[in-house]
């Protein structure tokens, strides 16, 4: 798909671009916010956007609705633990070790759940990233179960980390513009809109589910393993259901099955959650309820707002749905 | 007399995983979704159940039948206003509804463990007990007053809500919805309120079953994940949309974890039911004893 012209195509630069801007604006941000305690808020809001990012492609580009998002941050937050706990390795090796690990690990599960949809994805899912935290949360003789564990730091400061979560953001963003407006990208979509007619124009089904379920888990593995390394603490807290649900509100506020969307959703969210933190802790209900509301009434998100009070098309629904099944 | 001891704790436990799972069961028939806020559900009703007697006064005795009134109206309210469009053809989201309802049901869950933390408070409070007998031996067996007759209460209502689906006219409504939604239609049966009337079951439902084990495992904001897992293992095991089969199902894992904590591992016995679970899903969607949809 070399048509540059496409309609698709043209959304996805408009998308591509305005997340290139926003990281621009996360990146000057230090200026302002010289407050080391906000700085690692927004720290913290990326390894948010990370997870996110990776869990709009499962979900909002291939159609996936998997709830281990968070399971597979706390998988590579403990790879990289456990190596450096047991083998004193330093993060060149404990984040390549995450992301090999969690891209593993998501590779075998999505194997295992090629044939399964809609609830039942969901449900095994859900069962997986409850078993995972179970099971590290229980071992107590090898990961200290629910105590955590200190995990070495990569810098002294606050700032390093910071900058290294826009770059990390940046690649992942800058690669996953090159992989949507490929025909990775057209197989996916297709997947998602109709597996039968795309297994039927001859989009291998297998592989293209295997390859989001793996890039997925992959990204949620480095963005745990920075975040572990940026906590200097990893703990089974990291893979709780909250935590994807948080990573699903963030989506779904954001704009799911878009390049902004997780973007926008995981800071904006995060980072006013701080603010409503001060002001009695309201900030799940509020989240919970946006979400509803989005997803009830606009499914678009945030992005789908920006674009329509920009009096840009907002994107196409999805076929109308038949009026029963 | 180990062996007698663990089956019937696992069979009693089983008893009120039955009263949830019956509920997310027939939701799952009937719309073909899972409910992940039941959990939520069962919260309300536990807490409905403490603080009436806490706060109000009120007997522990009516404490239940508020709480299952409590249950009802709230999944009749959350039916009216979220899973309309599962059915009727006004979501934005159109080939994407159980994504929809996942998602839906995920902060609706989110919203209500954090609204009631934020009303009640995140501290646990102890249920009080419905029969003050703190010990009562029924042939070799030991338990407290409260756990036999709140089993008892919870057989009675399994048993009532079997009778009805299987028999009232309601009920058959509900059968017919469930096996083909568009043929029920075609026969002039009302599928809105069929949903309408399985989501306020199913509300009720694990509403009373938080009630009952209220003294047993005080209510906390997030008490319900809890039972909602295992009742999503056993709406799987029982196949999804059959009631007796989540019956059997609810007694076979009670009795399957009773065991395996004593001689597999007590570390790691909650994790039987969720490799269960994905074992099924894999091998058995259908479940032990699922009902194939009839196609018209």
């Amino acid at each position: 798909m070399s048509t540059g012209g496409h309609p698709t195509n043209r959304r996805l630069r408009i998308e591509f671009i305005v997340s290139l801007a926003i990281l621009l604006v996360v990146a000057g941000l230090p200026a302002i916010v010289t407050n080391a305690y906000w700085q690692g808020v927004i720290v913290v809001s990326m390894y948010f956007a990370m997870l996110s990012i990776a869990w709009n492609i499962l979900a909002g580009y291939a159609g996936q609705f998997s709830l281990a998002p968070a399971a597979f941050g706390m998988i590579g937050a403990y790879a990289t633990g456990l190596l450096a706990y047991y083998y004193h390795t330093g993060y060149a090796i404990g984040i390549p070790a995450a992301i090999v690990v969690s891209g593993l690990i998501g590779l075998v599960l999505g194997r295992i759940v090629l044939r399964l949809r809609g609830p039942y994805l969901a449900l095994t899912t859900l069962s997986f990233a409850e078993i995972m935290r179970l099971v590290i949360s229980n071992s107590i003789e090898i990961t200290r179960g629910d105590l955590g564990l200190n995990v070495p730091g990569i810098f002294q400061e606050r700032l390093p980390y910071y900058y290294l979560m826009i770059g990390v953001l940046l690649i992942i963003q800058v690669g996953l513009f090159y992989l949507l407006r490929s025909r990775a990208g057209l197989y996916l979509r297709a997947i998602r809109d109709d597996e039968i007619a795309a297994a039927s124009r001859g989009v291998r089904i297998v592989y293209w589910k295997t390859f989001a379920f793996t890039l997925s888990a992959a990204i949620c593995g480095l963005g745990g393993a920075l975040y572990g390394h940026f906590a200097h603490f990893v703990s089974p807290e990291l893979g709780l259901l909250q935590q994807t649900g948080v990573v699903i509100s963030m989506v779904v506020i954001g704009g799911l099955g878009t390049m902004v969307g997780p973007l926008i959703g995981a800071l904006l969210v995060y980072v006013t959650s701080e603010f409503l933190r001060d002001v009695g802790n309201y900030q799940l209900v509020v989240f919970a309820f946006l979400v509803i509301i989005f997803a009830r009434f606009f499914r678009a998100g945030l992005w789908g707002l920006v674009l329509l009070l920009l009096g840009v098309r907002a994107p196409r629904p999805l076929a109308a749905a038949p009026a029963t099944e | 007399m180990l062996t007698l001891d663990l089956l019937i704790n696992g069979l009693i436990i089983g008893v009120f995983y039955a009263l949830m799972a019956i509920g997310l069961s027939l939701i799952f028939g009937i719309l073909k979704i899972v409910n992940f806020a039941h959990g939520e559900f069962y919260m309300v009703g536990a807490y409905a159940y403490t603080l009436a007697a806490l706060s109000l006064g009120i007997s522990p005795w009516l404490g239940i039948p508020l709480a299952l009134v409590i249950g009802l109206l709230l999944g009749l309210v959350v039916e009216r206003l979220l899973m309309r469009p599962l059915y009727s053809g006004y979501t934005s989201w159109g080939v994407m509804r159980d994504e929809y309802a996942v998602i839906v049901t995920f902060a609706l869950s989110i919203f209500l463990i954090n609204i009631v933390d934020k009303v009640v408070g995140p501290f646990a409070y102890k249920g009080p007990p419905l029969v003050n007998i703190s010990r009562v031996t029924v042939g070799p067996l030991a338990m407290s007053g409260h756990r036999l007759v709140a089993a008892l209460i919870a057989i009675a209502v399994i048993v009532t809500v079997a009778l009805i689906i299987r028999y009232s006219f309601w009920g058959r409504q509900i059968q017919a919805v469930s096996q083909n939604r568009l043929g029920a239609s075609l026969a002039g049966i009302d599928t809105a309120k069929a949903s309408a009337i399985v989501f306020a079951l199913a509300g009720g439902l694990a509403a009373v079953s938080g009630a009952l084990l209220a003294n047993i495992f005080n209510p906390t904001p997030d008490v319900g994940v809890f039972p909602a897992i295992k009742s999503y293992t056993i709406v799987v095991l029982g196949g999804m949309g059959s009631v007796p089969g989540s019956i059997v199902a609810s007694l076979v894992l009670g009795v399957l974890e009773s065991f395996g904590g004593v001689y597999i591992s007590y570390q790691y016995r909650d994790t039987f039911g969720l490799f269960i679970l994905i074992l099924f899903l894999l091998f058995r969607p259908q479940g032990l004893f699922g009902e194939r949809a009839r196609e018209v």
